[in-house]
């Protein structure tokens, strides 16, 4: 029999948004559960060099989470990252969060639970992940030191990652299917490295090797050419999607898979939020995530105070 | 003695380790980056550099961080 334990808030995810939001609810002496099933930070975790958030000139994505994290710890806020979430149901009062060892009852639930990196399309991509496949430049990248990489992408997480991986590889490839969507400066210091090609309106079609990577084979929509490379590593940034399963049967989602949910964070269910990325909105950065981590957090202190009397 | 290869700055071997730490496992940590000793038998136990790598024996490992596969490996010692 699962332990039951009440929280004033549970927040879904540890990533800016949800770290936002535990440390503004725990200086508001809110009885406040993080959980995350990945990594603390989400996304942010493998930024290289964040040169885009306020109060930094340059910081990496680890140092200012940890910053963050141990804010909203420094708060009271409680964050488990070991224990998996299994299901949600939010349209109860309270609304209860059932992990793989506890039953959490929260009087108001937070879910700021990211985006996940998109997979590679190929049917040999399981045979390769981690094996030349990979999806975390900071996590795997020391490992193709003096090898020629791939990056598969184009927009700025992509680029990012590419001119990361520079100081790796003896030659790396940049291939993507359209045009760049990257902002300026990066793509400007990807031009200027000599070891880098830059292959745009190419599609990579399959991958080879006996027990690891060791070729790929990439069509040019251009001229209709298919050539083969020989490449050591391929890291996928091919964009990302949003973290709704848990929550598919529960609350509305829109044709994107995100949650539904106004510039206040509130969802169509009272005391049930959505912040960050997750939530469908037109601009996604780690500053606006930060900002519905703000949001979200003190209208469910709002909430909670209507609901208590 | 468990033993976790990996490198400062790398996300998911911070997770292996606050897992070992929250279930009062000790380990020894060996850099990969810092010493080529270890990044060599990183190579041998797993055919690769990627990590982070959580051994025991220097034979059955676990690549990345999987609660139940540590757990199998633990209870193996």
């Amino acid at each position: 029999m699962k332990e039951k334990i009440h929280k004033d808030v549970v927040i879904i995810g540890a990533g800016m948004a949800g770290l936002t939001a535990a440390m503004y609810c725990g200086r508001m002496n809110l009885d406040t559960l993080v959980l995350e099933n990945g990594i603390i930070g989400g996304q942010i975790a493998n930024a290289t060099d964040i040169e885009n958030y306020p109060g930094f000139v340059s910081v990496t994505g680890g140092e200012l989470i940890s910053t963050v994290q141990r804010q909203a710890e420094n708060f009271g806020a409680v964050i488990d990252e070991f224990d998996t979430i299994e299901k949600v149901t939010l349209k109860t009062s309270p609304k209860i969060i059932e992990t793989e060892e506890k039953i959490y009852l929260a009087d108001a639930v937070i879910i700021a639970s990211g985006m996940n990196r998109r997979k590679l399309p190929l049917p040999e991509e399981k045979k390769f992940a981690g094996r030349g496949v990979h999806y975390c430049e900071l996590c795997d990248g020391h490992a193709y030191d003096g090898k020629v990489i791939a990056v598969m992408g184009g927009g700025n997480a992509a680029v990012d990652a590419a001119n990361f991986l520079t100081k790796y590889a003896k030659k790396l490839y940049l291939i993507h299917r359209s045009e760049f969507r990257a902002d300026e400066v990066s793509q400007k210091r990807l031009r200027g490295n000599e070891k880098v090609t830059i292959m745009l309106q190419t599609e990579i079609k399959s991958l080879r090797g006996d027990k690891r990577l060791e070729e790929v084979e990439v069509f040019d929509k251009k001229s209709g050419e298919t050539k083969t490379l020989a490449i050591d590593g391929i890291f996928v940034n091919i964009g990302v999607e949003p973290n709704t399963k848990l929550f598919k049967d529960e609350l509305n989602l829109t044709a994107s898979g995100r949650i539904a949910a106004g510039e206040d964070c509130r969802t169509e269910i009272a005391g049930v939020f959505a912040a960050g990325d997750v939530r469908e909105k037109e601009i996604r950065q780690l500053t606006t995530a930060a900002s519905d981590g703000t949001t979200a957090a003190l209208l469910a202190e709002k909430y909670l105070s209507k609901l208590k009397g | 003695m468990v033993k976790v290869y990996s490198f400062e700055g790398c996300p998911w071997c911070v997770k292996v380790k606050n897992y070992l730490k929250a279930r009062g496992v000790e380990y020894e940590v060996h850099d990969i980056e810092l010493n080529a000793e270890d990044a060599a038998e990183c190579q041998r136990i797993s055919g690769d550099l990627t990590v982070p790598v959580t051994t025991i024996d220097g034979k059955n490992y676990v690549l990345g961080f999987d609660k139940k596969k540590i757990d199998e490996l633990l209870a193996s010692a």
